[in-house]
């Protein structure tokens, strides 16, 4: 087999990073929404960018927790996915390669092969970690030895490192904060000191990408949020967006406001750094989980010996979370002091940390062995499942 | 003579204290609450949605392929488990570690820092009745009056 292409889909819990190899990745949301305004029809995927007022978002997800769990939800935006209005695909010439979580269940998988071999009628198939691609991706590039993975994405964050371009499993370690954690902890303190939007997931999402900072200095900005007005550098106002005449709302400095407007506004002073702060100490909500930094440390030390030096050279961070300003050099700082004084630690943010793994998907593809990896219908048929889990290392 | 009162003292012993097991089950459900996906409800679910109705811009011809797709319904059916039964299974699947549950990051080894439940800057204080924190008299009083004991689970 000879192919030109093959379709990469990067089936997160938040977004679907989704298209042929030779294209550009596009992003979709993985899941149903439903809008007050809009009674007679359900948005699926992209479709939301047609709503026109997008307050009070009912979202309905296919995963839960990490893990896809509701099929209904997921079949439904993956016919959209494959359908003309998205991004389509003929799965009869074409090759798929499609990411799961880490420690998928063995049930989720059986489902996957079932439903990509007997639903979807796929050629071949390679079902694979999103780690896995992010570390190949970076692997080719670098041409190291040794990776340490972080995916801070939304339902949490895993640490995985890799030795010789295999996961090292005893090394693995998740914390359970992730972007879902964030908005909804964002939304609960917002509800409680200022303005009851409870009901905004959508929103209070857009306001934490807007607004939200890792703190160099966490105790330090404490301070300086505490202050008055004229001398607080962090104090900003949100404008809410109100569907008419702004839609998506903005961050501005405090000033006066303008009364013929009638913005609604939120005041977010301290809110800007504690609530990304959450990855660096899920103790602060009552999770009682070591942040990014000390599990990051707490992996490498579970390696063995010989390959901690070259783990720490190589840190490789992606995912929603990362894209906070001052993340990786918080991870860094952190890192650094923790580790011993004689290894160098280097951190590395991946180029575009959303697309990062599907990159990497286009590279594997490019793999003389690639098809190799994949397993084909034929053998579906012959083998059955238990073929898939020898083949597929998830 | 009868013994000196104190006014204080007084009202200290009337006063309800959560125990430990009420304080533990409240962390719990905040934590809970932040892996909800949805606050409210479904603003639809009254709604029916009929699937007989044709939609126009679909175009007249009939689907030429042999195979019929499956609806997403028979998926929900087929695949029809909850996160807890696949917890359950994994540990049969996958019993020595690393599996799934050993993966989880273990507690950090700094302490935990305290937080004022009401303004989020750093507390210095604990609320004697409910055990949440706080940094003033102002977001005491604050405290006390919409959260302290008026939820009590």
């Amino acid at each position: 087999m000879s192919e030109t292409s093959c379709y990469i889909l990067d089936n997160g819990a938040y977004t679907v990073k989704v298209g042929l190899s030779s294209a550009e990745p596009k992003i979709v949301p993985n899941c149903i929404m439903k809008a007050k305004s809009e009674r007679r029809r359900p948005f699926i995927g992209s479709q939301i960018d047609e709503c026109r007022d997008a307050s009070g978002l009912f979202y309905i997800l296919p995963f839960q927790k990490g893990f896809l769990i509701n099929w209904d939800t997921q079949k439904t935006v993956w016919d959209y996915i494959f359908s003309k209005e998205c991004c389509p695909v003929n799965f009869n010439e074409t090759a798929l390669i499609i990411t799961e979580p880490l420690y998928n269940f063995a049930s989720i998988q059986e489902a996957m092969t079932e439903i990509f071999f007997e639903e979807y009628e796929c050629q071949s198939l390679l079902r694979i970690n999103a780690t896995d691609l992010a570390e190949y991706h970076y692997r080719k590039k670098q041409n190291n030895q040794c990776t340490v993975v972080v995916d801070s994405g939304y339902s949490y964050t895993y640490i995985v490192p890799y030795i010789k371009g295999k996961k090292y499993r005893e090394g693995i370690r998740r914390i359970d904060v992730g972007g879902k954690v964030l908005t909804n902890h964002l939304k609960e303190i917002l509800s409680y000191r200022q303005l009851n939007v409870m009901d905004e997931t959508y929103v209070i999402n857009q306001v934490k990408e807007d607004s939200c900072f890792v703190s160099q200095n966490f105790m330090g900005d404490m301070e300086i949020a505490k202050k008055k007005v004229s001398e607080n550098t962090i104090v900003k106002d949100y404008v809410l967006p109100d569907y008419t005449t702004i839609r998506r709302g903005y961050l501005r400095d405090v000033v006066k406001p303008d009364e013929d407007l009638e913005q609604q506004t939120l005041r977010l002073t301290n809110e800007r750094f504690s609530i990304p702060e959450l990855l660096f100490h899920p103790s602060d909500v009552g999770i009682p989980q070591m942040g990014i930094p000390e599990a990051i440390i707490h992996s490498i030390n579970s390696c063995p010996e010989e390959n901690k030096e070259n783990l720490l050279e190589n840190i490789l961070l992606y995912g929603g979370n990362t894209l906070f300003p001052g993340f990786r050099d918080r991870v860094y700082n952190e890192v650094r002091s923790m580790a011993l004084d004689h290894f160098d630690v280097n951190v590395t943010l991946a180029e575009n940390p959303i697309t990062y793994p599907w990159e990497g998907g286009k590279l594997i593809f490019r793999d003389p062995e690639f098809y190799s990896f994949c397993m084909t219908k034929e053998e579906y048929e012959e083998e059955g499942k238990t073929l898939a889990f020898e083949r597929f290392d998830i | 003579m009868a013994a000196r009162e104190s006014g204080r003292v007084k009202e200290a012993e009337k006063r309800r204290i959560l125990d430990e097991a009420a304080r533990k089950r409240r962390a719990r459900k905040a934590v809970e609450a932040l892996e909800q996906d949805n606050f409210h409800e479904d603003p639809h679910a009254d709604l029916v949605m009929s699937k007989k109705i044709p939609k126009f811009a679909d175009s007249n011809e009939k689907p030429t392929r042999k195979k019929k797709s499956k609806s997403a319904e028979y998926y929900k059916m087929r695949f029809r488990k909850t996160f807890a039964q696949l917890v359950e299974e994994d540990a049969a699947f996958r019993p020595d570690p690393p599996n799934y549950l050993s993966a989880q990051a273990p507690p950090s080894n700094f302490p935990d820092r305290h937080f004022c439940a009401v303004c989020g800057f750093p507390s210095n204080y604990t609320c004697i009745p409910c055990g949440a924190r706080y940094c003033s008299v102002r977001c005491l009083g604050t405290h006390l009056d919409t959260r302290c004991l008026k939820w009590t689970a």
